[in-house]
């Protein structure tokens, strides 16, 4: 009798499971010239869930959420919404049928107004004369109720150029939030994030998610992972692994199923190798942004440079890289004046790792071995003709060196994906002989694993007797990482910290909010 | 199997994509052959190939503007500044040597406007270039006051073999086109030179932050582009053994032309040097075949018009199928 019961009990359960899932992939390949980047996907949402998708640098994540936009046409497999089979030709199909994606990069038009930009493309209309106009009114009201919506007040006549990251982060989303849309995907939108913007987002995302919105979710930050998912789904070379509900997993066991047979070992870094030579030094700089900076970069340091986003970490390496004029204050290299220009400070051995990649880095027209070798191309040469072999053997040795997952030096760049990109543009620096080297979010995009090679190699630079400048936004790897910690707040620097000490990260925390908490 | 399939679907289409306008060249110059018994003739073609060489020469200078990124509108209005410069001079000194040397040096101090301007000040290329331009015509018709200028009869021969001259059975403005295209080919793919100006072409604040100095590259750029421009306009002027007031004025907008057919092949939508000569060989080709088969040239206008929106579009719509573009 008991066993009936609970057959039928099953049977019914699983009926309800059924229709409880909104939108269904079922074995999914996808192959770009004949490489399989997707094989065999299955992947379900249930209304109102937050299901994540983590996995290493070009497991296949942002292909499989093209697919699920209509960016990319599945090679085989289907989908199904609402219990129905659909196919999108294009964008503008899956949009109709409720599906919006805030992509990884932020794409505003810098001068278009936040509700400009919110309607870009789908602007209200009216009628006047019969003619149809714009409807500007309407639109700002719209917009500032979606912005509302979000928890945050600021004013809808803003243009983007004048947003912060995070700001920007939040038109994104409003772009997408007043189309109501059912299914909402986010790629990756904390990274560069400094730790309360990243707060304030995770929670806007929950609230999304509690007022019935279902959500994808993906992310390198495996603890912010823990924090938002109801279910976590983990690909490696572009094959499911597992999915599991939240309350099954924990980092390591995510980790350990992202890398396979590989080895992750949570680094920390054993001693350090401060020489007492003074590298670089910035006396009194004043720039747009900046006030007053001085500070010493001695020879072997690793010197992080934290501070929240727009506080001006990245406005210290323009102007120490002459790319952003500086009014008064000078700085010196090696005991020597310099005078800032980008090939002042190559000549003078400085390197510079951009924060945008897609701006600053990457020329998206170049295989990866143009892109390797762009700075240094002497190096390669032979007079004034390069010698490809060589570059493609010193772009061969960095493929390996850092993993880049790339079908050869001879792909275009923009076909990898956003963490190899960002694997490409360290490589093209660090094969460079610097002295001083600037790193501006290096691990921006970048999976855990990778991570940490990235970390290995700052220390064997810096073991070698480079003098480096970590700039990042993520404090944890900054406290495990640096010799000494520097704080800016609004353009100025406003304390100096031995990550050693004790309390050392709620100090930094308080100075980076400028002394409030 | 299916992969296979699908593989050689992939290969196929990026054959077209690069080689397609390339192949049309073939298509047009196999028409042309039946369509007009004059066309395949040995006098006629090393004609064809003689009348694409200005073309040419100029056409590789506009590929390292293009290739940074850039435009120049002043070419026309230059070859003709260069045209009477080349003539006055010439009859001034009666020494080739001299008139050689004045008219690369206009051609130079005029590309050092234009660089200047686009890449110093920061002016829109459209704008600086056109306005440049603008200026030149001013200043020729200013000279010749809009009448033509004939070499007298004394005149250093070689100032005449250099567009009408022949080594063997070749003219010697088709050697001059060939050394040009090796040097342009080798100068874009194989030397820092030209993967600096492809770079900045692709992302001029990345080449930037590469530590390129990409307001030297693209002044370089604008020297090269009025550098071929002034060698053109020489073998022209020699080739018509005088000077005339309307004279380089349709090299603007063929050298457009075959700059944009050029970037349809072989690279990914960027021109490049064996592209640029596929280009003026489809353009010069049009001229000479449509003119042999007695249309009417403003016929050959629109043909060329067509020619170049046909070839850009199938490498788009390919490049589409491709997922080329995201
Ligand atoms: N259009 C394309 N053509 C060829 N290969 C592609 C294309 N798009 C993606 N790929 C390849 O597919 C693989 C998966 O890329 P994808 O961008 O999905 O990775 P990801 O999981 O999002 O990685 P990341 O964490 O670095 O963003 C990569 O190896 C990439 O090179
Ligand atoms: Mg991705």
């Amino acid at each position: 009798m008991a066993t009936i019961d609970s057959s039928v009990k099953m049977a019914t359960t699983d009926l309800d499971l059924k229709r409880d899932v909104i939108l269904e992939a079922k074995g999914i390949d996808k192959e770009f010239n004949g490489v399989y980047v997707l094989k065999d996907i299955e992947f379900d949402l249930k209304p109102g869930e937050i299901h994540s998708l983590v996995g290493e640098n070009g497991a296949g994540k942002s292909t499989f959420i093209k697919i699920l936009s209509g960016v990319h046409k599945p090679s085989a497999g289907e989908i199904i919404l609402n219990g129905q089979s659909v196919s999108f030709d294009n964008v503008g199909q899956s949009e109709k049928a409720g599906i919006r994606t805030v992509h990884q990069e932020i794409n505003l038009v810098p001068y278009f107004s936040v509700y400009e930009n919110i309607f870009i493309g789908a602007e209200k209309k009216k009628k006047l004369a019969g003619l149809p106009y714009t409807d500007d009114r309407e639109m700002r009201k719209a917009a500032r109720g979606v912005i509302k919506r979000l928890g945050i007040d600021f004013d809808v006549d803003t243009p983007a150029i004048l947003l912060n990251a995070s700001m920007k982060r939040i038109v994104e989303i409003s772009k997408v939030l007043v189309h109501n849309p059912n299914i909402i995907i986010f790629d990756e939108p904390t990274t560069s994030l400094g730790e309360e913007e990243r707060e304030r987002l995770l929670k806007i995302i929950k609230s999304l998610k509690n007022s019935g919105l279902s959500i994808i979710y993906i992310s390198h930050n495996l603890e912010e992972i823990m924090d938002i998912s109801d279910r976590i789904t983990v690909f490696r070379d572009g094959r499911k692994i597992d999915t599991m509900n939240v309350e099954e997993a924990s980092v390591e066991k995510i980790v350990s199923m992202m890398i396979g047979q590989k080895s992750y070992s949570n680094y920390q870094r054993e001693c350090s190798y401060c020489h007492e030579d003074i590298y670089l030094e910035a006396e009194n700089l004043y720039t747009d942004k900046l006030k007053n900076i001085s500070f010493k970069l001695r020879k072997g340091e690793i010197l992080g440079i934290a501070g929240v986003v727009g506080a001006g970490k990245t406005e210290i390496a323009k102007a120490i890289f002459g790319l952003d004029p500086i009014y008064k204050g000078r700085i010196k290299v090696m005991g020597n004046e310099y005078e800032p220009s980008p090939q002042n400070a190559i000549d003078n051995g400085i390197a510079l790792v951009p924060e945008e990649r897609q701006a600053e880095g990457l020329i998206p027209s170049y295989c990866v071995s143009k892109n390797t070798t762009l700075t240094y191309l002497n190096k390669w040469c032979k007079g004034w003709v390069v010698d490809r072999k060589e570059e493609i053997k010193v772009t061969e040795e960095y493929i390996r060196k850092l993993s880049i997952k790339t079908t050869g030096p001879n792909q275009i760049i923009r076909f990898l994906s956003g963490g190899n990109q960002q694997k490409v543009i360290l490589s093209r620096w660090l094969n460079g002989n610097f002295d001083i080297g600037i790193f501006d979010e290096p691990t921006k995009g970048i999976d855990i694993k990778a991570k940490e090679d990235i970390y290995i190699l700052l220390d064997n630079l810096a073991k070698a007797g480079k003098s480096i400048m970590m700039l990042s936004s993520y404090l944890p790897e900054l406290m495990c990482l640096c010799d000494r910690i520097i704080v800016v707040n609004e353009g100025s620097i406003v304390g100096q910290f031995n990550p050693k000490e004790k309390d050392a990260e709620k100090k930094i925390m308080a100075a980076m909010l400028g002394g409030e908490v | 199997m299916e992969q296979q399939i699908k593989t050689r679907d992939m290969n196929l289409l990026n054959f077209l994509r690069k080689y397609g306008t390339a192949l049309g060249a073939l298509v047009l110059f196999i028409i042309f052959s039946f369509a007009s018994k004059n066309f395949f003739t040995t006098n006629n073609l090393l004609m064809l190939l003689r009348q694409m060489s200005m073309l040419t020469i100029i056409s590789l200078g506009f590929t390292f503007v293009m290739g940074a990124g850039g435009f120049d509108m002043s070419i026309g209005n230059a070859a003709g500044l260069i045209n009477i410069v080349f003539a006055i001079s010439l009859i001034k000194s009666n020494s080739f040597l001299v008139a050689l040397i004045l008219s690369i040096l206009c051609g130079l101090a005029i590309g050092m406007i234009n660089g200047t301007l686009v890449a110093y000040v920061g002016l829109p290329d459209f704008i600086a270039t056109f306005a440049v331009g603008s200026i030149v015509y001013g200043i020729k018709m200013l000279i010749t006051k809009g009448n033509p200028i004939f070499f007298p009869d004394d005149i250093p021969a070689i100032s005449v073999f250099i567009g009408q001259g022949y080594v063997g059975p070749i003219p010697f403005p088709v050697i001059l086109m060939f050394v040009f295209v090796a040097i342009a080919i080798f100068t874009l793919n194989k030397t820092t030179l030209g993967r600096r100006v492809y770079a900045i072409g692709g992302n001029p604040v990345a080449s930037l932050y590469a530590g390129i100095n990409v307001k030297k590259y693209r002044l370089i750029t604008f020297l090269i582009c009025s550098f071929s421009v002034a060698v053109a306009s020489v073998v022209l002027t020699s080739r018509l053994g005088s000077a005339q007031p309307l004279a380089g004025e349709e090299f603007l907008l063929d050298a457009i032309a075959v700059c944009f057919l050029s970037t349809t092949m072989f690279g990914d939508g960027e021109p490049t040097g064996a592209g640029t000569f596929v280009g003026a060989f489809i353009i010069s080709m049009l001229n000479n075949g449509l003119t042999m088969m007695n249309v009417a040239y403003y016929f050959q206008y629109i043909t060329k018009g067509l020619v170049v929106i046909l070839a850009v579009v199938i490498s788009v719509v390919l490049g589409r199928k491709m997922n080329l573009k995201i």
